[in-house]
């Protein structure tokens, strides 16, 4: 199940960073978050889900990346921003990818999501199997934990 | 003539996002409400009028279903058209809404043509020259 939700959740950054955030994306090996080159001190945010599978998915991104997700996706000048704009542009694209991705499975329960909220990068294990996802100038990660 | 449009969304941008999106649709004179969650915005709707309401669905509080049912079962607020904008995509989530009285389901990530449809759709078509504002951006979602 993870395997199949994985492949989902990959497809739904595609689709949800071209269209709401303009960023064209590829993906990176799998590793643990050690290895990965992701700093502990970025931007991140989890959201749980429930249905034929539960869990939860986070994401991890250096605030700069966020901050040209937020320009991008409300058309204010990064100088403009808040930290509020910045960390709910997160949890909605957190969102998205989620809702998007699971709604792609062929669950015989529906899913439900909870509420996305934001997390400190640190109290993701270091030994957390991370996927790398790239933009043209950035990158972050993901973590999909399937309970 | 113009509208009063209720934005129901616990996400800052995606509200900015929405009236961005409505503003370049023509609807730049209409009166753009926000509200957090669906108790917030029912609380909003005791003391202004809307005409038409955009929620999304997952939010702390109150959810969009639950808010929908409340808008419906109430004679003062019953007729208004209300169109959700959601991450859940599944079609019994959809089915569950429309069978509440939705009139109309956007699915994140969307284009903005999705929106001014359905808006066109429900309010019939905007007059431009009364309501096109020509200081918005164009989106390209």
């Amino acid at each position: 199940m993870k395997k199949i939700l994985m492949t989902a959740v990959k497809t739904s950054i595609s689709e949800v960073m071209e269209t709401m955030f303009f960023l064209p994306v590829e993906f990176g090996q799998e590793s643990i978050l050690a290895q990965s080159g992701i700093d502990k001190d970025n931007f991140a945010c989890q959201l749980t889900f429930t249905g034929d599978a539960s869990g939860r998915l986070i994401i991890m991104a250096p605030k700069s990346l966020v901050a040209e997700m937020a320009e991008n996706f409300m058309g204010e000048a990064k100088g403009l921003l808040t930290d509020e704009h910045l960390s709910g542009t997160l949890t909605e694209m957190l969102n998205m990818v989620c809702g998007n991705a699971l709604s792609k499975t062929d669950s015989k329960v529906p899913f439900e999501l909870g509420i996305p909220e934001m997390i400190n990068a640190s109290e993701v294990s270091e030994k957390e199997m991370v996927t790398i996802v790239e933009t043209t100038e950035s990158k972050m990660a993901i973590a999909l934990k399937v309970d | 003539m113009s509208y009063s449009i209720l934005i129901v969304d616990d996400s800052l941008p995606m509200r900015s996002v929405i009236k961005r999106t409505l503003k370049a649709a023509g609807y730049g004179s209409a009166e753009l409400l926000e509200a957090a969650n669906g108790q917030e915005a029912l609380d909003l709707m005791k003391n202004s009028w809307v005409d038409i309401v955009i929620t999304d669905y997952n939010m702390p509080v109150m959810n969009g279903l639950d808010f929908i049912k409340a808008i419906k079962s109430n004679d003062l607020s019953k007729d208004i058209p209300v169109i959700v904008i959601s991450t859940e995509g599944n079609e019994s989530k959809i089915k569950e809404f429309m069978a509440c009285g939705a009139a109309g389901y956007i699915t994140k990530p969307f284009a903005a043509e999705a929106i001014r449809d359905l808006m066109v759709n429900i309010l019939g078509e905007v007059n431009y020259e009364e309501d096109f504002d020509d200081s918005s951006e164009d989106l390209d979602f």
